[in-house]
């Protein structure tokens, strides 16, 4: 069924020429002997000096960009003619590198239909979900029972009672509310973000939860796991993913298909 | 090259498939918000309540030395690797950031952008046909092995350094179609991986001007997307100067309604030329050269994986703590093709350039160096590594594969003394910003409120006034130290009083404890001599066994077991604060900078970990420097004696957030 991909004639048609002209030499006729450069050539040129330099380029300039070209294009087919492109280990890599890269351009220009994107967005939920967002208080002591006896008397506090004055002072913030984990990861440290992960979502103070500050009561109100958000919220992560993923698969699919076509024999 | 194997049937198609396909990138599915410079795109904080974390110097398979060393990873691993996602690197390993980072710079070299990596690929014959020999030796020795590879670009460097590049290296004009293709899909890759309030890539590339070796290297940054980075391709350092990239930049801001800045580094292999009291040529420096300079370059990398360039024992012999990452380094300059004498120093390393910069304001009316500071990695890899025990090395030959790296002589100098255990293990910068996005991270770099670190995550704070006190921490003491003072970065007005400064330094929440935290005062006195002067501040256990002895400081003590790699944090403190005044200041004194150093208790360096990880003994010098203090450096607060003549002079970004504008002639 894959014969009918029109990237597998495109593949196998591409291959043949190369190896046609790698093998034989591209054949000298009085046609190759002319290099035509257009006026749009000339534009091109024109163009690509005005980009570095920031304006167009004299007459004289303009003159030696088109001598350049030319002495490149010389040296170039007398090179294809010589046959100079054979059996180079590297013009063998580049040009199965250049395989790849077709292979894949087709799924980095088609636009994926709704339907194949949302068929993804099902299929792979965990990449789009978002990140888990926690809202918490803390009370920091620099020492185990410190902290242990902190808990009892916060637990105990009334509800008006300034809970932060019990806090050793600590440059870190007292309560954070609905902060992504990174946040949390970035400022309390990851033995912080795992203990409290480990906790359930509770108004009394619990802990001590340890840090590589110390030690922190810990009055965790929410812990608001991550979610995946609505296709059309996500529609261009979507894409992107579904793209990088089409173009990897496409590449080992064009190779398989025309690998089956050889047969290996490795010498024992 | 390129066009020497374009023409081939296939490779046309080929050609045109890479057309589409960055059409298609163009018109992908990347939003406004990813694209712009983020303003709008995400709610902000009231003041910048926390740092955020990047690397500005990273390299990949776009850097003509980055792929002849031997990276294979390009731009978006790159990203993926920054922003937390695994990456597989070039030899092999996986390799994830237990930390992510907030923001990243791909600042690849602009001179040759993609040129190895279209030496390698070209077909020998083509190279042969180009008639250059150098070129072809080039490219046999790139595929001849890994390390004749990593010679081959030893060689590069030094072509570079002296000027003998071959000429389809050095001349834009021969590389700028592939220039162009490579920098537009770049910025294409950068907008979407570029998510505001999550991770920001930002647009840029190395200027790698080097003459006689002498690294005048800038990595320039944009503030803006691609609809704007477009309009340019990155500016070429060889044959160029530093004012024709000033040119570059203002001619950008002007066309396209954006901004740019540059980020001078590696001062410490300048041999001098980096921080001159002079014009580049030699005459007395110009008002207008400063202006200009001050306004284009607010921020210095002060250190990276090749060395420290905060001072010199040379320069500060009184400070006990000047040295770190000096060794090696200060032997010449990038290719060592020159040495370093004495009076090249001052010149090359970040506080004497401090010094100059108020001794030259004193004639001029302007600074030219009043710059702030940050660490980056300038890592060849395409992985942005600032740890110590995740040190991936300064390029892919480095890798952790390489059981010898910490004792194999170098490429660049080995046969006169620089060796793998000189490489640090890379910095990274910190910005105070209100949120995470192009914008607000590009003007926390803009308005100088970054800071430096040697790779620990320490949080720095530093505010200067006149009327801070100690009961200010009782209290929200940032908000006041906003409303009543100029964070670091800033410049305060002598008011015949002495400054008063609220410092905090918060340890990595992941790393090691702190030593102490100092004070660096940098000043011209009222007989024009300048003069610098290291205070300890606070450090740990300060009224218990640390005590002052006279008047020093007891050491903290060293935990690190050699043996094993590994430390406690029984000794040092997680964070040290201080409300501190001038005790030296006297009305009379000239203009004056000051910044903050924090220093943390002794850990292992990356060749310790090396050592355990392959069972490897280390040579007796590398060994005695396989345990540092790591450091964060602070950007200075300035105190000058009149207010600047006109805003623009200032260096101060006027789209600087209200609450700072505020401050800046409190």
């Amino acid at each position: 069924m894959w014969l009918k991909e029109p990237l597998v004639h495109f593949l196998i048609g591409g291959a043949l020429i190369y190896t046609l002209f790698a093998w034989r030499g591209e054949p000298v006729d009085p046609a190759s002997r002319t290099i035509e450069i257009s006026r749009s050539d000339r534009a091109q040129l024109s163009l690509g000096f005005e980009r570095m330099m920031g304006r167009s380029p004299t007459d004289g300039e303009l003159d030696r960009q088109v001598d350049r070209f030319v002495r490149e294009e010389v040296l170039y087919r007398e090179a294809l003619r010589l046959g100079l492109d054979g059996n180079d280990g590297v013009v063998r890599r580049r040009l199965s590198q250049k395989m790849d890269l077709l292979a894949a351009a087709q799924a980095e220009t088609v636009q994926p239909s709704d339907p194949t994107l949302q068929a993804w967005y099902k299929a792979h939920p965990e990449r789009f979900t978002d990140t888990s967002r926690y809202t918490l208080d803390q009370a920091f002591k620099s020492e185990m029972g410190q902290a242990k006896a902190q808990i009892a008397q916060l637990n105990s506090m009334a509800a008006r009672d300034d809970w932060k004055a019990l806090s050793e002072p600590i440059s870190l913030p007292a309560s954070v509310s609905q902060v992504p984990r990174k946040e949390v990861l970035d400022r309390f440290g990851e033995q912080f973000l795992a203990e409290i992960d480990a906790l359930k979502p509770d108004e009394e103070w619990q802990g001590p939860v340890r840090s590589g500050f110390g030690f922190h009561a810990v009055r965790l109100l929410r812990r608001d796991v991550g979610e995946v958000p609505p296709f059309e919220d996500v529609r261009g992560k979507v894409e992107n993913d579904w793209r990088t993923a089409t173009i990897a698969e496409r590449k080992e699919r064009g190779y398989a298909i025309l690998r089956e076509a050889y047969t290996v024999e490795i010498a024992e | 090259m390129r066009k020497l194997c374009r023409k081939s049937v296939l490779a046309k198609w080929a050609l045109a498939g890479a057309a589409t396909l960055a059409l298609a990138a163009c018109g992908g599915a990347v939003d406004e918000t990813q694209s712009g410079d983020g303003e709008g795109a995400i709610e902000l904080a009231e003041y910048p309540d926390r740092p955020y974390w990047g690397d500005t110097h990273l390299h990949t398979d776009n850097s003509v030395d980055a792929f002849g060393f031997g990276v294979r990873l390009g731009p978006e691993d790159a990203l993926k690797f920054a922003r937390g996602d695994e990456v597989t690197a070039t030899t092999g390993a996986q390799a994830k950031l237990a930390r992510p980072l907030d923001f990243l710079v791909i600042a690849d070299h602009s001179d040759g952008l993609g040129a190895t990596r279209r030496l390698y690929d070209a077909p020998r014959l083509g190279v042969q046909a180009m008639g250059d020999e150098t070129m072809l030796r080039w490219y046999d020795m790139m595929h001849e092995s890994p390390q004749q590879s990593q010679r081959a670009i030893g060689e590069l460097i030094a072509a570079a350094a002296s000027g003998d590049l071959p000429e389809a290296m050095s001349d834009p004009e021969a590389s700028k179609e592939a220039t162009k293709e490579i920098w537009e899909t770049h910025l294409d890759t950068l907008d979407r991986y570029n998510e505001p309030g999550v991770f920001t890539a930002f647009g840029g590339f190395e200027y790698s001007l080097m003459p006689g070796g002498n690294n005048l290297h800038r990595v320039v940054m944009f503030r803006d997307g691609s609809d704007r980075t477009k309009q340019v391709l990155p500016y070429p350092g060889l044959s160029t100067s530093p004012e024709g990239l000033w040119d570059y930049m203002d001619g950008y801001a002007e066309a396209t309604g954006g901004e740019a800045l540059a980020i001078p580094h590696n001062s410490n292999l300048s041999n001098g030329d980096m921080f001159e009291l002079t014009m580049p040529d030699g005459g007395p420096m110009t008002a207008e050269y400063a202006r200009k300079r001050a306004r284009s370059e607010p921020v210095v990398e002060v250190t990276q994986i090749k060395g420290d360039s905060e001072t010199h024992p040379f320069l500060s012999p009184n400070d006990e703590m000047a040295g770190f990452g000096v060794k090696g380094w200060e032997l010449g300059n990038l290719p060592l093709s020159a040495k370093t004498s004495n009076d090249m120093l001052a010149g090359n390393y970040v506080r004497s350039a401090l010094k100059r910069g108020i001794s030259l304001e004193e004639k001029l009316g302007v600074n030219p160096y009043a710059f702030g500071v940050i660490g980056s990695t300038d890592s060849h890899t395409s992985l942005a590594t600032g740890d110590e025990d995740n040190f991936f090395g300064k390029h892919t030959g480095n890798e952790p594969s390489v059981e010898d790296r910490s004792t194999a002589g170098q490429n660049l100098g080995t046969r006169v003394g620089r060796f793998g255990w000189h490489y640090l293990a890379g910095g990274y910068a910190a910005a105070w910003a209100r949120g995470n996005t192009r914008a607000e991270i590009f003007d926390a770099f803009k308005r100088r409120e970054v800071y430096a670190t040697t790779g620990p995550r320490m949080t720095v704070r530093l505010f200067a006034g006149f009327d801070f006190s100690e009961e200010d921490w009782d209290g929200d003491w940032v908000k006041r130290g906003y409303n009543n003072g100029v964070p670091m970065g800033g410049k305060l007005v002598d008011k015949k009083q002495a400054p008063t400064f609220l410092i905090s330094a918060l340890k990595d929440p992941d790393g090691a404890n702190l030593d102490r935290v100092q004070i660096i005062k940098g000043w011209v006195d009222q007989f024009d001599v300048v003069r610098e002067k290291v205070y300890d501040v606070v450090w740990s256990d300060m009224e218990g066994e640390r005590a002052l002895q006279g008047n020093r400081v007891p050491k903290v003590g060293d935990t690190v077991n050699r043996e094993d790699a590994s430390y406690t944090n029984t000794i040092g403190a997680p964070e040290l604060r201080a409300t501190w005044t001038d005790p030296d200041y006297k009305w009379g004194q000239k203009q004056a900078f000051y910044y903050v150093r924090v220093l943390e208790i002794p850990t292992p360096r990356w060749t310790l970990f090396d050592a355990k990880r392959f069972g490897i003994t280390l040579s007796p010098a590398a060994m005695a420097d396989a345990v540092a203090q790591e450091r964060a450096y602070s950007s200075p607060v300035w105190l000058t004696i009149e207010p600047e003549p006109e805003e623009a002079d200032s260096g101060n970004d006027p789209d600087a957030p209200a609450i700072m504008d505020k401050n800046t002639d409190a």
